[in-house]
């Protein structure tokens, strides 16, 4: 039961953190392009956007992979 | 030979337009109403019969997989505050799991392979957590935006990532779900094209990778529901229990 369990949560973990990261920078992308065109300066939000997308994405996966159980505790036994 | 995205396409089968909205029903709505009904009666009939202590095998199942589901309820969002989430966030694993599965029938449509229709999901769960914030904690709710621990000079960088992040969720939701569906259908019906298209000789090697992803197909519709009810758990988790 636990191995089902930890393939589980590897699988969730690997489709979860591959889209969360696109999908930060692009948002962060288009919300910086919307500001850009709301208020005539391109291309400056969009390019703050894309790094602060980046940095959303990059946190998120921190986050998630900071919750995650590593399987082993200290002396490296199951 | 014919496009692989071509069974994605929708064409009306009986045409409904009510006051200038077109309402016409199509494969998609049909694969719809089949999942809802699938879903609704495999659950009427596995409930406990008048009279009979014993559960039936279908009603072990069903029973095995609701309580793997409570199990992930409690854990994110709690014990007590889980029981009010859990008929939703069943009722939410077992239609996915019904439209995912329905698409592998031949001939059927997939309608998680729509954009529109995750989409819906994952708005009226983003919604739904908005809510349900708003109302448990009212304006202290923006304190979400703020992790805990951070220096007050960092506040101003970290609120807009924090939004960043908050509306990049529900996108991320809907377009796991969306994405893997297509993609793995379009893989069959490339494979399957090849395999129509060569020879016997040769024809028969693409065929059986339709096989063998088709199976592939089915732990993905598994995974993908669970994936997308552990994330919904998680949002709703996330704004009852602020940090």
């Amino acid at each position: 039961m636990s191995e089902d369990n930890d393939f589980r949560r590897g699988m969730g973990f690997a489709f979860r953190v591959g889209t969360e990261l696109v999908v930060s920078v692009f948002v962060g992308t288009t919300m910086g392009y919307a500001l850009d065109w709301f208020f005539g300066t391109k291309p400056w939000f969009m390019v703050a956007g894309l790094i602060l997308g980046g940095a959303a994405g990059s946190l998120m996966v921190y986050k998630v992979a900071m919750h995650l159980p590593s399987g082993e505790d200290e002396d490296g036994e199951r | 030979m014919e496009s692989p995205l071509h069974h994605f396409e929708l064409h009306p089968l009986v045409e409904i337009n009510f006051l200038g909205l077109d309402l016409s029903i199509n494969k998609a709505i049909l694969a719809m109403w089949a999942g809802m009904a699938i879903v609704f009666f495999l659950f009427k009939a596995a409930g406990r019969k008048e009279g009979s202590l014993i559960p039936g095998k279908l009603q072990s199942v069903l029973e095995v997989s609701l309580e793997f589901i409570r199990g992930m309820v409690e854990e994110f969002i709690g014990k007590e505050e889980g029981k009010k989430y859990f008929s939703f966030i069943a009722t939410v694993f077992f239609f996915i799991l019904a439209s995912n599965l329905i698409g592998l029938v031949p001939g059927s449509y997939t309608i998680t392979s729509q954009l529109v229709v995750t989409g819906a999901f994952a708005i009226c769960i983003f919604i739904m957590t908005l809510v349900i914030g708003f109302t448990r904690h009212g304006g202290h709710f923006f304190s979400i935006l703020v992790p805990p621990g951070v220096p007050k000079i960092m506040v101003p960088l970290m609120v807009p990532i924090e939004i960043i992040s908050m509306i990049a969720r529900p996108i991320s939701l809907s377009v796991r779900l969306f994405a893997n569906m297509t993609a793995g259908h379009t893989v069959l019906a490339v494979l399957f094209g090849l395999a129509m298209s060569a020879s016997l000789a040769l024809g028969w090697m693409p065929f059986a990778f339709t096989i063998v992803i088709n199976g592939l197909e089915i732990a993905i519709a598994f995974i993908q529901a669970y994936i997308f009810t552990t994330l919904t758990c998680v949002y709703i988790g996330d704004v009852i229990n602020l940090h």
